[in-house]
């Protein structure tokens, strides 16, 4: 709900910023293991890199000579992760990895050390329908223009988790202020709503960039011609959770929008020791989601049908 | 008679009235007897501290009434009553009363109020007297007075220590950002006083929480003290008679907040002409219309401020076109009835609202309202009363989306509250202070309404009740000429009432505690009561009439709490009461000070050190979700804090260049399990770490130089140290993102560079009126603020690129230092009175 905030108010006040590279302190430099698995039948990657200094801007380096596997507790079947140059990976041959309902395991096996995460693989909902808006000028942008919803329903039942990912034109929307999650139909578990239409905030807030990619001045969010993907992973509490401390750690808009944005505190994780006395500092996140997604055109078809509905 | 000789004669008089004088009481009950002979030596002893038993009788009468301003009929805060032949006196209270008992005489009196000219009395004491004095303005002093100083040497006098006033004539002098006159930044230029930067709402006092401060207007509780994001504080200059800053050695008339008490009076309006005051500023035009209703007995005033940003912009651009709305405005009006001798009446009330309208189905908004009705009287000549009821009102909202699809959420917060108050006027040595207050709270912690496609979701959080009752009873004793105490109790009750309450159960410190269970409650119910008792001490020991010592302790206790996990204070924090998750705040503070005035008390000097312990310290979870949130409660973290400091100040009263400076040394800390808890993966036991509002040193110099009748200069400067944060060491790629990481988990373990600002003013007085015989007085005030344009850090933060990601290449990350306000802000405004 912030990012509306730092909106409105970004574009009230005019404040001062410049770099600076402050000297931080004595780096953790620790294991970061990035797991984020789907059903899909697509390569399956888990990322398992050393921390970098802060102001490091290079990629990320592998740790080498792991043994990754995950092992699903339900039926037992064990699925062996291969290294690669970059990560270590997994090809599905003809069906995506796990099964809605089953719980897995991860593990990250070094000469040293054994590390773990679980993590359950929960159901998703189909997304229903794109549709696309036709906007008179108004105070986001003036100019008439084009926004974008999906629509989707959670299932009865409390407690689903979603992240929901999105691409325009093929380009992923990975901004910080563009991670979309919900809990249920609504964005956080404390405004509980269940079984409904994912709320006004989720369907629209995240999906429609206002902002030009390269000039960085107010454009319509969507133009003829421009299309939309959606997919909803399905993703489990501790996941929900990470990705909810994530948003607040990443999100730090500037400007005036700062005086909104909490202290910085390190993210969770599930990642753990076998061994419950080691003191080996990890980070990182597994969890793996079932993923239903669809995607429209803007065409002047659809752009003419959503003038005519405006 | 000594101090020490007439406790002697009390504990002769306890031992003899006790063991000789059993009364009618049974032998064959000696538990009974012994209980109430207890009892009765506990009542006389009491009695005989305050000195009302005396072991002769002397007959005295009461001279009392109300002290005012001859020009509009203000009462007179704090003005001194001196009777010559004694050396002693008193001082009127915020309704300008006083009363003193002394044996019959014949006395001369000198009545004191720095700014106008001392009245000199002779009174034949020979029955109870009844005297209402009018003080007049002393004209040659028009130009030179600085912080409201009341009596001459109240520095050095009263027992009350660690407290700052301001008059409101000071705060206008000052050079204040874009020259509106702002009293919460005036009152930040005193020691112990700071807040996080330009752009954070509210105030923090001796390392106490903006939170932690009760902001009383005419008694009302004020939620939220800041128009526009801090930048300005709510209250209207031209409306304000009297500001009065209780940092420790709280009376105990006072309590709900652990750090301190800013009581601001409002004018009760000329009672004897029409006045109208106003200005035009760079942000603010003000208009203020006082005058009598009936001369002498009823008066009114109405001030009004709005800030006209929009109204320009609506000349030059269509930037507001689209129904698009940017403004704030606060409407303040009084009025008092002096029905009779013996009774007065007082109504208030108090609009705001700041409000960000950007369409008609999207904005943001917030605003306090209050009002109160007060009744004055006089149950006789040493028993002075009030009864205040007032309700205050804060609550903001914010609206997202179109007629259609509209998501919108707002919290509020109300308060119902009735207070009766008694000053009782013993005798020249005893002042009795009683009564009590009772609260109803009524919280909307979050109202939230979900359109879809024009069908309708309410998801609003459950509204809260809860009652605060306390009654005080407090004394303020001279005990022989040099020591004068002040002590008192007020015994605290708080109800957190009806609903549901959730209960958690525990878990690692840190992480959301897991639901246990709910149960639903009546309405009215009790789900959790807490009682606290809260002692109140002050000491004066005055060695000479321009030197003293004070020392206080008190203890408070807080049962709201504002629930912020940002880095500034901002007017979406929310209040939570305390619940049975949620235990009530509490804090000690002890502190110890030497007061001197030179020179015929032209110069004060003082020097304050205090040790403050916070308990039940309300933190979060990291990212813990403190917006909209049923189960908010398993998010709170419980911890202690702790603050201690220096604090030094020296003023000059008088002459043409007058000014002060100040100087406080201060550490401010917390310990909360979860929290900074290094490599203790396990117990995740807490460390101490400084507060955001920690800053070791802080520096303010305010200075006036009367150049001559007409043109004032004036200057500020502030210079505080660098505010912490939390910086990261590492970089870490989960999900797509590079999040930050912080080695040993600690929390503010940097410090952003230091922050220093000058600001200069100049006051021209006279320009148009005032002149060729036009009545009235006008005045034009320049000023420039941050005058060496220095970008003072409001904070750094550490970010990912902004530009979109490339797929396959590294994400960059930087840290940027945020300033508020980066550039030097030069502002005029022109002030009119006639």
């Amino acid at each position: 709900m912030k990012n509306v905030l730092y909106i409105l108010i970004g574009m009230t006040f005019a404040s001062c910023e410049y770099e600076v590279t402050p000297k931080l302190a004595e780096l953790a430099n620790l294991m970061v293991v990035d797991a984020w698995l789907n059903n899909k039948v697509e390569r399956q990657v888990i990322n398992i890199t050393r921390s970098q200094p802060y102001f490091d801007n290079s990629k990320p380096v592998k740790i080498p000579d792991l043994e990754v596997s995950l092992i699903d507790l339900t039926d037992g079947t064990v699925f062996y992760f291969e290294e690669g140059p970059d990560h270590y990976y997994w090809e599905p041959t003809d069906e995506g990895l796990g099964q809605i309902g089953h719980s897995y395991r991860l593990l990250v096996e070094s000469a040293e050390e054994t590390f773990e995460a679980i993590a359950s693989l929960n159901r998703t909902p189909d997304i229903d329908s794109i549709i696309y808006e036709y906007n008179t000028p108004n105070f986001l942008l003036n100019e008439v223009h084009y926004t974008v919803q999906f629509y989707a329903t959670d299932p009865k039942g409390p407690g689903d988790c979603y992240w929901i990912k999105a691409w325009k034109n093929g380009q992923f929307l990975g901004q910080p202020g563009e991670l979309n999650m919900a809990y249920d139909a609504s964005v956080s578990p404390g405004q509980p709503i269940d079984g409904q239409v994912f709320t006004y905030p989720i369907r629209f807030g995240f999906i429609n960039p206002y902002t030009d990619d390269e000039t960085r001045e107010q454009t319509s969010p969507y133009r003829i011609g421009d299309s939309l993907y959606v997919e909803v992973h399905s993703i489990d509490r501790a996941g929900y959770d990470f990705l909810y401390n994530l948003y607040f750690q990443i999100n730090r808009p500037g400007g005036f929008g700062e005086l909104f944005s909490s202290p910085l505190s390190n993210v969770s994780t599930n990642i753990q020791s076998t061994d419950p006395n080691s003191t080996t500092a990890v980070a990182g996140f597994f969890n793996i989601s079932a993923v239903r997604g669809q995607g429209l055109k803007l065409s002047q078809e659809v752009a003419d049908q959503a003038k005519e509905k405006h | 008679m000594g101090s020490g000789a007439q406790i002697g004669k009390c504990v002769q008089f306890i031992s003899w009235k006790g063991w000789l004088d059993p009364g009618s009481e049974s032998i064959t009950q000696p538990l009974t007897l012994n209980m109430k002979l207890n009892r009765l030596r506990a009542i006389t002893g009491l009695l005989c501290l305050m000195g009302i038993i005396h072991a002769q009788a002397q007959e005295k009468f009461t001279l009392s009434g109300y002290l005012k301003d001859a020009s509009n009929g203000e009462a007179l805060i704090g003005a001194t009553v001196l009777v010559n032949e004694l050396g002693t006196g008193t001082v009127s209270n915020v309704y300008g009363f006083y009363s003193i008992t002394l044996p019959k005489e014949n006395y001369t009196l000198t009545i004191r109020y720095i700014g106008f000219e001392d009245e000199q009395m002779e009174v034949d004491l020979i029955d109870n007297r009844r005297l209402d004095v009018e003080l007049r303005f002393e004209e040659q002093k028009l130009q030179e007075v600085v912080v409201s100083g009341k009596a001459e040497d109240e520095n050095v006098s009263s027992v009350q220590m660690s407290t700052a006033e301001l008059g409101i004539k000071s705060i206008q002098k000052m050079p204040a950002f874009v020259g509106e006159v702002d009293i919460i930044k005036s009152i930040q230029l005193l020691p112990g006083v700071t807040s996080v930067g330009e752009g954070a709402s509210g105030f923090n006092v001796r390392g106490g929480s903006v939170g932690q401060n009760l902001v009383l207007l005419d008694e009302a509780p004020v939620y939220q003290s800041s128009h526009m994001m801090g930048f300005f504080s709510v209250f209207n200059p031209d409306a304000v008679k009297d500001v009065k800053l209780y940092k420790g050695g709280i009376p105990s008339r006072y309590g709900g907040r652990l750090s301190s008490i800013l009581d601001i009076r409002m004018k009760e309006g000329n009672n004897k002409e029409y006045d109208v005051s106003g200005g035009v500023g760079t942000v603010f035009s003000r208009l203020a219309v006082e005058g009598p209703i009936k001369k002498d007995k009823a008066s009114f005033i109405i001030a009004a401020r709005r800030s006209y940003a929009d109204v320009i912009a609506k000349l030059f651009t269509d930037a507001l076109s689209d129904g698009s709305q940017l403004y704030f405005y606060d409407l303040t009006a009084k009025t008092n009835y002096n029905i009779n001798a013996n009774n007065r009446i007082y109504a208030s009330a108090y609009l705001g609202r700041d409000v960000f309208g950007f369409d008609a189905n999207q904005g943001f908004d917030w605003g306090n309202r209050t009002a109160s009705f007060r009744w004055n009287r006089l149950y006789s000549d040493k028993l002075f009363s009030n009864l205040s009821l007032f309700y205050s009102n804060y609550d903001y909202g914010f609206k997202f989306g179109n007629e259609q699809d509209l998501f919108s959420f707002g919290s509020e917060i109300s308060t119902f509250n009735v207070k009766p108050e008694f000053s009782w006027f013993l005798n020249a040595r005893n002042e009795i202070t009683f009564g009590g207050e009772g609260i109803l709270y009524l919280f909307e912690p979050g109202s939230m309404l979900n359109k879809t496609d024009g069908e309708s979701t309410n998801t609003s959080l459950e509204s809260r009740r809860a009652l605060e009752a306390s009654v005080y009873a407090g004394n303020d004793q001279r005990l022989g000429s040099n020591l004068t105490v002040q002590y008192g109790i007020r015994l605290s009750y708080f109800n957190y009432l009806g609903g549901t309450a959730y209960h958690y159960n525990d878990t690692i410190p840190g992480r959301t505690k897991p639901l246990k269970s709910e149960t639903k409650y009546k309405d009215w119910a009790s789900i959790a009561d807490f009682l606290n008792v809260e002692p109140r001490l002050a000491v004066n020991y005055q060695f000479s009439r321009s030197t003293a010592i004070k020392a206080s302790y008190n203890r408070m206790n807080q049962y709201i709490h504002l629930i912020s996990n940002t880095t500034g204070s901002t007017p979406i924090d929310i209040w939570q009461a305390s619940t049975n998750n949620l235990k009530p705040q509490r804090a000690d503070q002890v502190a110890l000070g030497y007061f001197k005035n030179l020179a015929n008390n032209q110069y004060e000097l003082s020097a304050e050190t205090y040790y403050k312990w916070m308990h039940n310290q309300v933190d979060y979870i990291d990212g813990a979700d403190v917006f909209v949130n049923k189960y908010l409660e398993s998010q709170l973290l419980s911890g202690e804090g702790r603050a201690y400091g220096l604090e030094l100040y020296a003023k000059k009263n008088e002459g043409r260049l007058s000014g002060w400076v100040s100087y406080t040394l201060a550490w401010t800390e917390m310990r909360v399990d979860g929290i900074n808890f290094g490599s203790d993966k396990i117990n995740r036991t807490g460390k101490w770490y400084p507060t955001r509002y920690d800053q070791r040193h802080n520096l303010k110099l305010a200075a006036f130089f009367d150049l001559n009748d007409r043109i004032t200069f004036s200057t500020n400067f502030t210079y505080l140290s660098g505010t912490p944060g939390t910086f990261p060491t590492d970089r870490i790629t989960v999900g797509g993102y590079v999040v930050p990481y912080i080695n040993n988990n600690e929390r503010n373990n940097f410090r952003i560079p230091d922050y220093h600002r000058l600001d200069l003013g100049m006051t021209i007085n006279n320009v148009w009126r005032g002149k060729k015989g036009r009545s009235g007085e006008d005045s034009i005030v320049i000023s420039v603020y941050n005058a060496y344009a220095r970008q003072n850090p409001f904070s750094i933060y550490f970010s990912q690129q902004r530009e979109r990601q490339q797929s396959g290449l590294p994400l960059e990350t930087s840290a940027t230092q945020l300033s508020m306000i980066g550039t030097v802000i030069p502002a005029l405004a022109y002030n009119f009175k006639f």
